[in-house]
């Protein structure tokens, strides 16, 4: 039997519950907003994970800070990157091209239309171009560099005529990142602060998709709505895209991703999962590969030294560090062989048309911890009392290493380099730092070695030898930010990467002669030790959506990672079929 | 009474400003610059657009200006309602932050922290009476509450979510739920809650049990109790004086949990996806983003306050000690 006091308790259970119910479908926007449907079609709806980490910023384009998919599913670019292919592909832009020596000549596709239904014209291309001009804009420095007025000329044609001989790596590099937005919009930004401030609230577009505002929600989930009309299929340019909505989810964790996918709530996910080879092996999951590496290469993990501190400033000492780490055992036993070692010069797979197989032979560098430490000895290095490495003045050597704290797989990578690195009498040791502590200590040189990966795939290795040669130091202010963490000051090198960067790109004798040396300066000086490619960690289920990228079918990349839809990313999303149209169809 | 009030009150404002000094130093002593962290996101290839860039975010944050001044613009925000810009999430303002993900944390905890605390209380106190109970439930609730909170969680997910298919792995709402005030999307946001809901309730109940029992034993083996058992008091009359007694160390440990909400939320949040202060919290500190993190402490701050405010006052009314004392009843 049920007591007064006890149904009274019953009832302020039943109250709590309901009330904190309605907090929560308060909270996450769901009073106000009136529906006929209640769910997004699962069907025709494409749900992705693995590019936010913590709310969504908002829609600015200029600070790596927008909503994933903003970059090549609204904005597009005027010329897209195909890495696997190695070539550029029209895109807003029918043609995009070098027209002279100090002159750049685009001409843009009729018929494209902004989501509020403007003409998308060659004046728009100028604007874009031109906000650049405040001193907050990403490619500021080679926006000086552009004679004004920027020439248009119809609706269709612009050229960019150069004062001096034009950065041309960079201005290509430009070209197919630079997202496209709205002048109505962008009229707005009007000083070098509103750049980084900018933020509408639904963002035109030209691309195939444009916000769902009501689905929209900062803390858990981007939702883009597919436009009735796409120049791209309109113009038989690219397969209209069969996902009716995207949605994004914000990520927790690793662990959840994992879970989700497991689960079957995502299609597409862009974390790393640890043992995911094991769920592809089973036929859980696809992978682009369906055996090692599984996954597409994405940048350089490298042991970056700091040059600056003894012993790591001797090349010598620096090569025998690379001669005792075990990258076999690091990518078979740590990574479970989801990624691939790295070769001697650090070039990722799609710049192996780059590599000098005659100068990695002479130079590359092998696992041989008795080599290493034969190497050392000989070139004057002591053995102190425990029968390990001393320096040549007879001190003692004991090297730290860090990686970001939680980071478990660059942890294990740490520990097998400290194990390895002492059969060949070299010693060091972990250090423990949080990421925080990890990023300041390498931005200002407090670090004797760590393992790091900051430059992404792109169209020309320039970016890899900006990122390792580029010179000066700066040791105020930004500290090193963006380049040469390992603070290593050779100016033939810098010179050269300079050069290349200004080599026309029909030149390709001159390209492919400077990157020879430049991966020659490398292997010989080791300013940095390349391990392991890192992969475009792409885990897809065929539960919803079949058609993904693979080796052996569709080569386009699997990623939301912002800069990988204007690679080849929205091609995936365009050629991706939905299981229910399938079984329909059969 | 009043005088009683203002000198809390007075307390309590003495304590907000230490409080929230020490929210403002706390971030500003960790090492590392949050903007270099941003700068290193952005990969600006040209030094001298980096060096604006840089620039620029340092003044937009104030950072380029000494601590002192820093502090002294913190408060003068603080006072007109601003509590700054993120730095990870820019340009999104922190209030915006909080706003959005507050719902999500005060709806899981605020019912899970009351209804353990009145669910353990109770079982607590038939437990201390009734062999039975205390041979079954608190050995229950002893494993429950020594069980490491994380795991715990990961394996509900795991057996309800992965394996059975029971409930969702995360988030609040399915994600391709439509967004309304309507039955469907309440069921679906309270078929989000249950997991993590049960996850809080379970191991917070077996502790306030566990926290009952004892202290209903010990009262009840107190002078005052044996004084009224040999008064011939029934055993009734004594346990309801001994369960007054006891709970009023509960009623401080429940300001006390409601106060440290976000501490609470934090593992909860991140397990199950959901994205209330906690995990805000979590991304803040490790993406040094100050101003996030001076906002949620305030946040905090303020319920610690509050709730022990509160439970002054719920003292004078529940604790006749407290309001003699109060009256001056209590001296000498």
């Amino acid at each position: 039997m049920v007591t007064r006091r006890k149904s009274r308790a019953l009832v302020w259970v039943v109250v709590a519950a309901v009330v904190s119910l309605m907090v929560v479908t308060v909270g996450s926007g769901g009073a106000g907003a009136s529906y006929k449907a209640k769910q997004y079609p699962r069907a025709a709806t494409l749900i992705t994970s693995g590019t936010q980490w913590g709310n969504i910023a908002g829609m600015n384009p200029f600070t790596h800070n927008w909503a994933p998919g903003m970059v090549g599913l609204v904005n597009e670019t005027l010329l897209r990157y195909d890495p696997l292919k190695g070539t550029y592909i029209p895109w807003l832009a029918k043609s995009a091209k070098w027209t002279g020596a100090k002159q750049y000549t685009v001409l843009i596709r009729p018929n494209v239309f902004w989501s509020d239904g403007k003409l998308f014209k060659g004046g728009d291309v100028a604007f874009n171009v031109n906000l650049q001009r405040f001193s907050t804009g990403q490619w500021n420095n080679l926006w000086q560099n552009i004679q004004q007025p920027i020439v248009v000329k119809g609706n269709g044609l612009i050229i960019f005529n150069f004062k001096t001989t034009p950065n041309y790596v960079q201005w290509r590099n430009m070209i197919w990142n630079m997202p496209m937005i709205s002048p109505v919009q962008g009229k707005s930004i009007t000083t070098a602060q509103q750049l980084t401030t900018y933020n509408p609230h639904i963002p035109i577009g030209t691309g195939p998709y444009k916000l769902d505002v009501h689905g929209f929600d900062v803390t858990t989930r981007v939702v883009w709505q597919k436009r009735a009309h796409w120049w791209a299929a309109d113009q038989g340019v690219a397969p209209s895209p069969a996902p009716q909505y995207i949605i994004d989810l914000v990520n927790t964790s690793n662990t959840n991703s994992l879970s989700a996918v497991l689960a079957g709530v995502e299609d597409l996910n862009n974390n790393y999962l640890p043992g995911v080879n094991k769920l592809v092996d089973a036929k859980k999951v696809h992978t682009y590969f369906d055996k090692a590496p599984y996954m597409l290469s994405a940048n350089t993990a490298w042991l970056e030294p700091n040059t600056t501190r003894v012993p790591l400033n001797d090349p010598v000492f620096r090569k025998a560090l690379a001669m005792s780490i075990n990258l076999d055992k690091i990518v078979r036993d740590d990574y479970q062989n989801l990624v691939l070692k790295a070769n001697s010069t650090g070039l990722l797979p799609s710049w192996n048309g780059y590599v000098s197989k005659a100068a990695v032979k002479q130079f590359g560098f092998t696992y041989n911890p008795a080599a290493a430490k034969a190497l050392l000895l000989k070139n004057g290095y002591k053995l102190d009392s425990s029968g390990m490495i001393a320096n040549k003045d007879g001190s003692k050597i004991d090297l730290d290493i860090s990686v970001p704290q939680g980071w478990s797989d660059w942890e294990a990578a740490r520990d097998m380099i400290v194990a390895s690195a002492k059969d060949a009498g070299i010693r060091m040791h972990a250090q423990v730092k949080d990421f925080n502590t990890w990023l300041a200590d390498i931005q200002t040189g407090k670090y004797d070695t760590v393992i790091h990966n900051p430059y992404q795939i792109a169209d020309d290795p320039w970016t890899y030898w900006n990122g390792i040669f580029h010179l000066p130091v700066i040791t105020t202010g930004t500290g090193q930010t963006f380049a040469n963490y390992e603070r290593y000051t050779n100016q033939t090198a810098w010179n050269l990467t300079q050069k290349l960067d200004k080599t026309p790109p029909s030149n390709t004798k001159a390209i492919k002669a400077l990157n020879v040396q430049l991966q020659t300066i490398l292997m010989k000086d080791l300013p940095l030790i390349p391990l392991w490619y890192n992969g475009i960690w792409a885990q897809m289920t065929s539960k919803y959506w079949t058609n993904w990228p693979s080796s052996s079918g569709l080569q386009t990349i699997p990623c939301m990672w912002g800069g990988y839809l204007q690679m080849t990313g929205i091609d995936t999303i365009t050629h991706v079929k939905s299981t229910r149209a399938a079984t329909s169809a059969k | 009474m009043r005088r009683y009030l203002l000198r809390k009150l007075g307390i309590y404002a003495l304590t907000f400003v230490a409080a929230v000094t020490i929210d403002w130093m706390i971030p500003h002593l960790m090492p590392g610059n949050p903007v270099r962290a941003l700068m290193a996101r952005i990969q600006i290839q040209d030094p001298q657009v980096a060096q604006h860039v840089y620039a620029n975010y340092m003044r937009s944050f104030n950072l380029d200006l000494p601590l002192w001044k820093q502090y002294l613009y913190f408060w003068a925000s603080l006072l007109h309602g601003d509590l700054g810009t993120s730095i990870m999430q820019f340009p999104s303002p922190v209030s915006s932050i909080i706003l959005h993900a507050l719902p999500y944390t005060l709806g899981l905890l605020v019912p899970a922290i009351l209804l353990s605390w009145y669910v353990g209380n109770k079982l607590g106190a038939m437990a201390a009476r009734r062999k039975v109970l205390d041979n079954t439930l608190l050995p229950i609730g002893y494993v429950m509450t020594a069980t490491p909170y994380m795991w715990f969680a990961i394996v509900l997910v795991y057996v309800f979510a992965v394996t059975l298919s029971w409930a969702p792995v995360g988030l609040a709402y399915s994600p391709t739920a439509v967004r309304g005030f309507d039955t469907t999307f309440i069921g679906d946001v309270a078929h989000h809650w249950v997991l993590p809901f049960l996850s809080l309730f379970l191991v917070s109940c077996g502790g306030w049990a566990i926290g009952m029992r004892n202290l209903i034993i010990y009262e009840l083996e107190s002078d005052y109790a044996h004084y009224l058992e040999a008064l011939g008091a029934p055993q009734r009359l004594v346990r309801k004086y001994a369960f007054r007694n006891a709970m009023l160390p509960q009623v401080t440990g429940l300001a006390l949990a409601i106060g440290a909400i976000i501490a609470g939320a934090l593992v909860t949040e991140i397990v199950f996806s959901y994205p209330g202060l906690g995990y805000q919290i979590y991304r803040a500190i490790t993406n040094e983003d100050y101003f996030v993190i001076q906002g949620i402490f305030l946040f905090i701050i303020v319920g610690v306050l509050l709730a022990n405010f509160v439970v002054d006052i719920v003292y004078v009314v529940v604790d006749p000690r407290t309001r003699i004392g109060m009256e001056g009843g209590g001296q000498a």
